[in-house]
């Protein structure tokens, strides 16, 4: 009978005979499973299995692609076929020339073992271990109006076969519980959101401590309906980890892959070797570091490194995948990604993150005036070619004198990349890593991590409502 | 692209399904096949095909739901998948507000979802589309960095229920865009655009990558400007995510659990008496038309905003339940990864009396915001927001595009703030149709 192993191989050895200058298969395998609980009623669970493989080409100097979810033989030779056809389609026009860095094959075989497999817990005691979290929200005020709670966990497996010999095969078990508390008073509701999860197994269930998750949630949605709307205008900000790491991969973290340094769509992108931010700035992408977004090799089968983008103010370098290094003359590090399957790998952050510095939290507080602390992120966007963020904060304090003073909520930043790093004026020692989550990018979505230390930035300009 | 044939796997599916013992059950298989063609940097980068097919089953039984999907359709993974969504049903526990899955019911087929020129497209002709938007860029101005590209997608799905609906739909959408940058030194001038249809004929190229270098020539030299209180004039682009907003919160499961900012709108004076909102998902030939909607039920015009007053929720069978009402036909199937939500389809706008030349002229001062996501937190309804693209207008002339500027307020603020309505606009995917807004006054952060 013949194996995955053997269809990857013979594949890839087709793909060469028929013509390609170099080719890529990658099978993908996504088994995950979930539990929603809704107000003490664990009302649906699911599990889905996701595969197939994407296959890429380069001939004559353009790129195809083609990919399948379904296995047999024939489906797998007419996605080679589609893949050679489609970079041969291309060929009389004006194109980006397709090229790959040559590197030396790798042969390895990765398991990222946990202490308990979530596959050895059976549903109900999962749904015992979450009801028991989520009552610990509930039961926070009898302003909590409705409670909830998403568990998921999924194993990924991808193998990646190339022309260059390569065969690597990885398998992650990811494991995610996120908590979302809805509180009301009048027609006021307000909202707490908290998240853990990591490359892990049901071990990390285990350890959860109420106080820190479904708790702290309804306290945050509780708390939020007292809170006022930000004021107006350009404030120095000191910003949590989770506010910092968000900060960290919307306003420089896009802007180091090279991709977009390729593009033109890198405000970064003729500063290599330049200092761009204050001296107290030191920002590392490491997915050799165990957190969301980590891995041993990339979905092109380079082995990941951990990538220095910015060493005390200087850009150092950027997030490479085999091309864009082949044409930024750079080192393949390990950064390319790809969703599943039907998506061909792209350069993808994975856990990113601001050096530690050496002040604490009340030293940076106190030397404020006027600003504002900013506490747990939302979401982020970047407008790389512009460099212009937009960073979404759970909720904000006003600080008066170096204190903390008047409660905010619904608080959003925006700030011009360049100018953000060279006005960042305090780094704190408490580097924190722990805002797993979903980064989008071209369609794909993907596993990443990011955090820092409390540090502080001037003049950024604060969204308010008064 | 080739077709495939759906029925008999989800007829496997539930002939195991109907010999056990559970209370309903529904299943789909879904297939499609993609073309796309990347834009990239100064060309074209990369020609794509793919193939995606998968099943998911949704069981549910005491009112508790198990759900389970896969991309293989064999013979043995579908029993497996069948008795994973079984045993899941059987722990789940059992959910008050669950009355049901609805029952079959005819209604007319909405035309002109399924355009043969895609189903016969090949990547050589795909490639066509966007060496023409490139061109057409370089018409206006040579010498930008490019990302875009064009997607076409023939689907096709068929859906069965314990309850006896069983129909099959296809459908086609094509989509093409451009972001480009030109740079002059430090200074960027940056924009994007696109547009997406049913059919191949509905892109355009030629317009798409004129307009996006036009509008990106016109963002170099952008300012900063003071914080401020002043009217905004939202361009479709960005009203559309207001609206879209809006009727998002109207859906559903939240909405009529009280977990949305419009949760409490029934009925209620929103906006101004000339604002009139309707969803209709049947229009011929638009991308969020179909006959039926994710769960089988038929598709219907809904007027949703009548003279700025709240007219109706958007509901599913489940949301509906609750209110004891009818579904209304906009339950939202994504694919067959099992969950069925609710939302809008055709969001149609009725346009206003005003010329748009003539609100941007009758401008004092304001700002004008060519692309900006108005979407609150649904929950509380508070937006704050950048303005990503848009200019300073002053004597009723557009000054100088402007950034790093902020507009913070409540949606109900924004909508109850509506001064005009503009009388033409943008129709999206051949069926939303937004026009332009004024806005009174909108709180802005800046320098």
């Amino acid at each position: 009978m013949l194996t995955l192993k053997d269809l990857l191989e013979s594949t890839v050895e087709k793909g060469m005979s028929w013509g390609a200058d170099f080719c890529e298969i990658r099978y993908f395998e996504e088994r995950s499973n979930s539990i929603s609980v809704e107000n003490g009623i664990a009302k649906s669970l699911s599990s889905g299995v996701l595969r197939g493989v994407g296959i890429r080409v380069i001939v004559n100097g353009r790129w195809g692609f083609a990919s399948t979810s379904i296995l047999d033989r024939e489906s797998v030779e007419r996605a080679l076929k589609d893949a050679l056809g489609g970079a041969k389609s291309i060929a009389a026009y004006a194109s980006e020339e397709a090229k790959v860095a040559e590197v030396k094959s790798s042969i390895d075989s990765v398991v990222h073992n946990v202490k308990i497999r979530p596959e050895d817990i059976s549903p109900e005691e999962k749904i015992k271990r979450i009801l028991e979290l989520e009552r610990a929200a509930g039961a926070f005020s009898d302003r909590v109006k409705d409670t909830f709670i998403m568990y998921g966990d999924v194993i990924t497996k991808v193998i990646v076969c190339n022309s260059f010999g390569t065969f690597v095969e990885e398998e992650t078990p990811r494991t995610r519980i996120a908590c979302r508390v809805i509180a009301k008073e009048g027609d006021n509701l307000q909202e707490g959101y908290e998240v853990l999860g990591n490359v892990a197994g049901y071990e990390l269930i285990e350890r959860i401590d109420a106080e820190n998750f479904s708790l702290k949630a309804a306290r945050k949605a509780v708390e939020l309906l007292s809170a006022h709307p930000p004021p107006r205008g350009t404030y120095t900000v000191l910003v949590d980890p989770k506010v910092g790491g968000l900060f960290i991969h919307e306003a420089i973290g896009h802007n180091s892959e090279g991709d977009h340094v390729l593009s033109g769509q890198s405000i970064i992108a003729d500063k290599l070797g330049k200092k761009i931010a204050s001296s107290l700035v030191s920002i590392i992408d490491d997915p050799t570091r165990i957190g969301y977004g980590h891995f041993i090799y990339d979905h092109e089968g380079t082995r990941a490194k951990p990538h220095i983008i910015i060493k005390n103010g200087v850009l150092t370098g950027f997030l490479h995948s085999l091309e864009t290094a082949a044409k930024l003359e750079g080192e393949p590090g390990g950064s390319a990604r790809a969703q599943s399957h039907h998506h061909p790998p792209i350069v993808r952050m994975s856990n990113t993150y601001l050096a530690p510095g050496d002040m604490t939290f009340e030293e940076i507080l106190e030397d404020i005036n006027c600003g504002i602390y900013l506490s747990g992120s939302q979401y982020g966007y970047v407008e790389t070619q512009k460099g212009q963020f937009t960073c979404k904060v759970e909720e904000a304090w006003m600080i008066v004198n170096g204190e903390l003073t008047e409660h905010l909520r619904d608080v959003a930043v925006s700030g011009l990349t360049l100018e953000a790093l060279t006005n960042i004026t305090a780094v704190g020692k408490d580097l924190v890593i722990g805002m797993p989550g979903m980064c989008g990018k071209s369609g794909q979505s993907m596993y990443v991590d990011a955090g820092s230390p409390h540090f502080r930035i001037d003049g950024i300009v604060v969204g308010g409502r008064r | 692209m080739e077709k495939t044939e759906l029925s008999t796997p989800v007829e496997k599916a539930i002939r195991m399904l109907s010999k056990i013992n559970v209370d309903f059950y529904d299943v789909v298989a879904s297939y499609s096949r993609s073309l796309s063609v990347d834009i990239f940097r100064r060309g074209i980068k990369e020609a794509s095909s793919r193939v995606d097919l998968g099943i998911g089953i949704r069981v549910f039984k005491n009112k508790g739901m198990g759900v389970a999907y896969s991309q293989s359709l064999d013979e043995s993974d579908i029993e497996r998948t069948v008795n994973r969504a079984v045993s899941f049903a059987r722990i789940a526990q059992p959910d008050p507000y669950f009355k049901g899955i609805p029952g079959p019911s005819k209604a007319p087929q909405v035309p002109g979802l399924c355009d043969k020129e895609i189903i016969d497209l090949t990547l050589e002709d795909a490639s066509r589309i966007p060496r023409e938007i490139i061109e057409a860029a370089e018409s206006v101005r040579a010498g930008a960095m490019y990302i875009g590209g064009f997607n076409a997608i023939y689907s096709k799905a068929c859906l069965m229920t314990s309850t006896g609906v069983s129909i099959e739909v296809e459908k086609t959408i094509a989509s093409a865009s451009l972001r480009l940058v030109y740079k002059e030194g430090d200074d960027v001038g940056s924009s994007y655009e696109f547009d997406y249809g049913t059919s191949l004929s509905d892109i355009n190229p030629n317009w798409i990558g004129k307009r996006a270098a036009e509008k990106a020539l016109e963002q170099f030299g952008s300012k900063r400007v003071k914080s401020d209180f002043l009217p905004l004039i939202l361009l479709p682009e960005s009203s559309s995510s207001l609206f879209s907003s809006l009727l998002l919160a109207l859906s559903g499961e939240s909405a009529v659990k009280g977990r949305t900012f419009a949760s409490k709108l029934l009925g209620k004076q929103v906006g101004p008496e000339n604002l009139e909102i309707t969803d209709d998902g049947t229009i011929p030939g638009a991308v969020a038309s179909s006959t039926y909607d994710g769960e089988g039920v038929p598709k219907r015009p809904l007027k949703v905003v009548e003279r700025g007053a709240i007219l109706s929720f958007l509901h599913n069978s489940y949301s509906a339940g609750i209110m004891n009402v009818e579904s209304t036909g906009h339950a939202i199937r994504g694919g067959y990864g099992g969950y069925v939500g609710a939302g809008p389809s055709n969001i149609r706008v009725k346009p206003g009396e005003s010329p748009l030349d003539e609100i941007i002229s009758d401008t004092k001062r304001g700002i004008l915001v060519v692309n900006a996501s108005f979407s609150p937190n649904m929950v509380s309804g508070e937006f704050s927001t950048t303005i990503d693209e848009g200019f300073l207008i002053e004597d009723g002339e557009k000054k100088y595009p402007i950034k790093n500027l902020m507009a913070g307020g409540h949606i109900l603020d924004v909508l109850k703030n509506i001064e005009l309505i503009s009388k033409d606009g943008r129709i999206f995917g051949k069926g939303h149709f937004f026009p332009a807004i004024k806005i009174r006054g909108v709180k802005l952060s800046g320098r």
